[in-house]
């Protein structure tokens, strides 16, 4: 039994793990947070999908004899298209979108000539299989590509062939970029390493935002590939999240300061070398200022610390915590004591707290207090380990200002090994 | 949209799905080398490599509910325990010698609980499970 929400969603999951004539009944939604006698009355209902009496219709899918069809066995092949098309540049245009290949904006047109010069950006061969990737990994089959694929994909974003070696590398993590939730995830992209400037990637005045080349097609790209190659963002089918995420367009890309940040870059916190270049990724429920956070005020020199405290209470236990600090930040917290980022999150561990009787009314209550025993007074740590806290430093040092991401590390895939 | 509306746009045949929409793909684009001076051009398909998708047969259905056991399982989404609740209730109401027993199956949403499925294939007769909040 399925809430009608999430009907494509059922169907389509059920026929790609080999069932496309499930038996599915389907009931109003939604069932949370409604009364005993409002389900009740669902049950009494008909199934919206089938017009017919809804349980009168879970008792006959349990007990009618099977068909054929539903009885068949054997393997088939999914099919993707031709592996080109052939119109004007307009109609392509139109068709890309279309057909759900594109971010519903104007894409380069994936020519052969633009993806033979995309893939002089990397030495390895263009079917060398990349890796692969699904919507939520463990819910959906995952579909595998090739370096010819996503240089198909890294021209239509508008990157250049030398942004390509940092696309294989995100492409081979296998992070979507849209990731199949109703939460409607975002993700964020940390860059380290000597490539920031030999892309010119921005990592000074609005690294963030829409005023570089690589930066703006290297975050495009992954969601090209995440749509195309990763079999996401099909809306009700793929992708479920209710309100969708403007970041999505073309993600958090985030070029670590290096040469302004007080601290050690995330990269070598990971374990690799300075010289390295790398990227590192994370995934969560989105970005957000903070400004308003306590603290700002005091002076000479502001409790940037307590500001990240006071900004992160919204943050629940299914993701960890990225602090986004311009360099005046970072340089503060170092004059407020914290040498090392790893001083602050180990601060920011063992002040964060909330009450085990709050923490049970969340949604994600079970996570945080999973002993029915403890007291309700009890403070409970907002995450167990100062690792889930991360920070990168980036920005043009306008102001003092932070952001904050209720987001999780995932992974950091060296660039250079897809040059 | 009906269900064999959705198997044509994902682009398989109705008996099964990609998340495509290649079947419109074929009725708009053809596979040849475009003629010179068409004001045509040939752009490459950005789709990459689904798996293959193995068949599986349905089981066996049952000839009658009479005496059975039905196992109501829920995913864990919110909400999903009080509906199966109510499931429950409207089998002893309405078919009183069917046997319910609600289970919470373990991990995340989509993960395998294969100690529920032995439990279920040893005990139970049939399963509904409830997907949704």
């Amino acid at each position: 039994m399925v809430t009608i929400a999430f009907k494509n969603l059922a169907l389509s999951n059920a026929a790609q793990r080999g069932m496309p004539h499930e038996r599915i009944c389907f009931t109003p939604h939604p069932v949370w947070g409604k009364t005993d006698a409002e389900m009740y009355a669902y049950l009494e209902g008909n199934d919206p999908v089938s017009g017919k009496s809804l349980m009168k219709e879970v008792v006959d899918v349990l007990t009618q004899p099977l068909t054929a069809e539903e009885s068949k066995t054997g393997t088939v092949t999914p099919d993707v298209g031709p592996p080109t098309f052939i119109d004007t540049s307009d109609n392509l245009q139109q068709y890309y979108i279309d057909n759900g290949m594109t971010d519903f904006m104007h894409i380069q047109l994936p020519t052969q000539e633009k993806v033979d010069a995309m893939l002089k950006g990397t030495s390895h061969h263009p079917d060398e299989v990349v890796g692969k990737m699904c919507p939520a990994r463990g819910s959906y089959p995952e579909w595998s590509y090739t370096v010819r694929h996503v240089a198909i994909n890294a021209v239509m974003a508008g990157a250049l062939p030398e942004y390509l070696p940092t696309i294989l590398a995100i492409a081979s993590s296998g992070v979507t970029a849209l990731s199949s939730s109703t939460n409607s995830f975002a993700v964020a992209a940390v860059i380290n390493g000597p490539i920031r400037d030999k892309l010119n990637m921005n990592y000074g005045i609005g690294a963030m935002g829409p005023f570089a080349q690589p930066n703006a097609a290297i975050g495009r790209a992954w969601t090209m590939v995440s749509r195309n190659l990763g079999s996401s963002g099909t809306p009700g089918q793929t992708y479920l999240g209710t309100f969708g995420n403007s970041v999505n367009y073309n993600n958090l890309i985030i070029p670590e300061n290096e040469k302004d940040s007080p601290w050690t870059p995330l990269h070598v916190q990971k374990g690799f070398k300075p010289e390295q270049n790398v990227v590192s990724l994370f995934v969560g429920f989105s970005i957000s200022q903070g400004q308003a956070g306590v603290g700002l005020g005091v002076k000479p020199v502001p409790q940037f610390h307590e500001a990240l405290r006071y900004n992160m209470i919204p943050f629940g236990p299914l993701f960890g915590a990225l602090g986004v600090l311009d360099p005046l930040v970072a340089q503060g917290l170092v004059e407020l004591g914290f040498k090392t980022k790893e001083q602050l999150a180990d601060w920011l561990q063992k002040n964060s707290t909330i009450s085990a009787k709050d923490a049970r009314s969340t949604l994600f209550g079970g996570r945080w207090v999973r002993d029915p025993q403890t007291p309700d007074d009890a403070r409970i740590p907002y995450y167990a380990k100062a690792d889930s806290y991360n920070f990168v430093v980036v920005g043009g040092q306008t102001n003092p200002y932070h952001m904050v991401a209720n987001m999780s590390y995932r992974v950091s895939v060296p660039i250079d090994q897809w040059a | 949209m009906n269900r064999r509306k959705m198997l044509s746009l994902l682009g398989m045949s109705p008996a099964l799905l990609a998340a495509s929409r290649a079947e419109a793909a074929k009725t708009k684009t053809k596979t040849t080398k475009p003629m010179a001076g068409a004001g045509k051009i040939e752009a490459l398909n950005p789709k990459g490599i689904p798996p293959p998708i193995q068949l599986v047969p349905m089981a066996p259905r049952l000839k009658s509910l009479d005496g059975k056991t039905i196992y109501l399982v829920s995913d864990g989404f919110p909400g999903a325990d009080h509906f199966l609740a109510q499931v429950g209730l409207w089998f002893k109401k309405n078919m009183p010698d069917v046997t319910t027993v609600y289970r919470l199956k373990a991990g995340a949403f989509a993960d395998d609980d294969p100690k529920l499925n032995a439990e279920i294939k040893a005990k139970g007769n049939a399963v509904i499970m409830a997907i949704g909040h």
